[in-house]
């Protein structure tokens, strides 16, 4: 029953942000710019690009999601939405993590989907390819737990579309680095396990913990 | 089941808003709250929904402080506020799914629901074509269609019709028939049956 629930929420979630089409073209649509005009504005250097692609999908794919985020709990702020989520039946945790979960999947998934195109114009093997995937795969659920409690964090202020990544960026310095890097050891023959297994944990403590702190934060912000 | 409310008072940025207030609300019961523009009327609702801290044991929900079972009490109540809240990018039929899913609601008999509500030929309406009357009678729907003791509303009467107005004087009836409680901030007399209305009126501060 309850999971029923849930899986209604994630639908309608997704399907809500799939009818703004805007809403999800957007940060989709920067983060193949911002790809792009890499290789327009460094020259047809293939060393230099295969060197600095990791770095360059990884900041473009930060980027897109920071874009996104002020989607999160934008509208249901203004359409009164989060009243009811605090009235819920389930706890509130629960719906924050049904949210994050529709938000990874409308803006992350194409994100994935994309980026063995997009590794193309940057000269990357297969198998560079493979673990650039794999990395995003585990990174990205984590940006979006955190950037969740940063919307929440924010969401009752009226002009705040800068300051949510501000306030953000900090913490997801980690992933970046631990995301890029795997890709400089995986060309180096090192082992990964290890880069992976701190991405995998990275995940494990924000599936943990964000959801919750959103939720406080949600509390906050619709007492103000 | 009682609400009792005792001394309460709130101040927002240091201006008092509204001062030792009083009452108990009873099974079958309805408190009209009525007041000026700017009294507190609202204020005094989201502090009673525990959308807003209270000062510690001035509310208490079955003898029990709402903040130290806030989820529990959550639970127990439906509130609505000035903004409906409703998915206008999603039909009227998909609007309830949503909402049932997240309030675990107590029927599925939805059409009858909505020809209640006189909304019914609007099924697969998105929202967002909805009139602002059509619109508040949606999310009105809500107090049928998860069974919950305690009615929170803000200005229900707003942009209803009519028919509208006799509708929800039909429900409150059927609740407060029912063993419900109601608390209702509104300027209008509401179209009740019956006397068990108290009223409390907030001064401007």
């Amino acid at each position: 029953m309850m999971i029923k629930a849930l899986l209604t929420m994630i639908h309608y979630e997704c399907l809500l942000t799939l009818r703004q089409a805007f809403s999800w073209l957007t940060p989709l649509l920067f983060f193949i710019m911002v790809v792009c005009f890499f290789p327009l504005a460094l020259g047809s250097d293939h060393a230099l690009l295969h060197t600095i692609a990791a770095g360059i999908i990884w900041v473009a794919a930060v980027l897109a999601i920071l874009l996104s985020l002020n989607n999160l709990f934008q509208r249901d702020a203004q359409e009164g939405y989060l009243e009811l989520f605090l009235l819920s039946s389930y706890p509130l945790t629960l719906v924050v993590f049904c949210k994050v979960v529709s938000h990874w999947i409308i803006y992350c998934v194409p994100l994935l989907l994309l980026t063995p195109v997009l590794a193309l114009l940057l000269n990357l093997s297969f198998y560079e390819n493979f673990i650039l995937i794999l990395t995003l795969l585990l990174g990205t659920p984590v940006l979006c737990l955190l950037g969740a409690v940063g919307a929440a964090l924010t969401v009752s202020l009226r002009h705040q579309s800068l300051l949510l990544p501000i306030l953000i960026m900090p913490f997801y310095i980690p992933i970046l680095i631990f995301g890029t890097s795997t890709l400089v050891a995986a060309n180096s023959g090192q082992l990964l396990n290890g880069y992976f297994a701190i991405l995998a944990a990275l995940g494990l403590l924000c599936f943990a913990f964000a959801p919750f702190l959103a939720a406080l934060a949600l509390r906050i912000g619709v007492s103000q | 089941m009682t609400l009792t409310v005792t001394n309460l008072s709130f101040e927002r940025q240091f201006i008092t808003v509204f001062s030792q207030l009083n009452f108990t609300l009873a099974p079958g019961e309805l408190l009209q709250i009525r007041g000026e523009n700017g009294s507190g009327k609202s204020t005094l609702l989201r502090i009673l929904a525990g959308f807003i801290d209270a000062p510690p044991s001035t509310i208490q929900w079955n003898y029990q402080c709402i903040t130290d079972c806030l989820a529990e009490y959550q639970q127990q109540l439906h509130y609505i506020g000035h903004q409906n809240g409703i998915k206008h990018h999603l039909t009227v039929y998909e609007n309830i799914l949503f909402y049932s899913a997240l309030g675990n609601a107590s029927t599925t008999d939805y059409s009858s629901i909505l020809t209640k509500m006189g909304i019914a030929k609007r099924l697969h309406t998105p929202a967002h074509d909805l009139s602002a009357g059509q619109l508040r009678r949606l999310s009105l729907a809500r107090l049928v269609l998860s069974e919950r003791p305690l009615w929170i509303l803000d200005e229900p009467l707003s942009a209803l019709d009519q028919s509208g107005q006799f509708i929800l004087g039909n429900l409150l009836n059927e609740h407060l028939a029912a063993k419900g409680m109601a608390i209702v901030a509104t300027h209008h007399d509401l179209p009740l049956a019956l006397s068990s209305l108290k009223t409390l009126t907030l001064e401007r501060a």
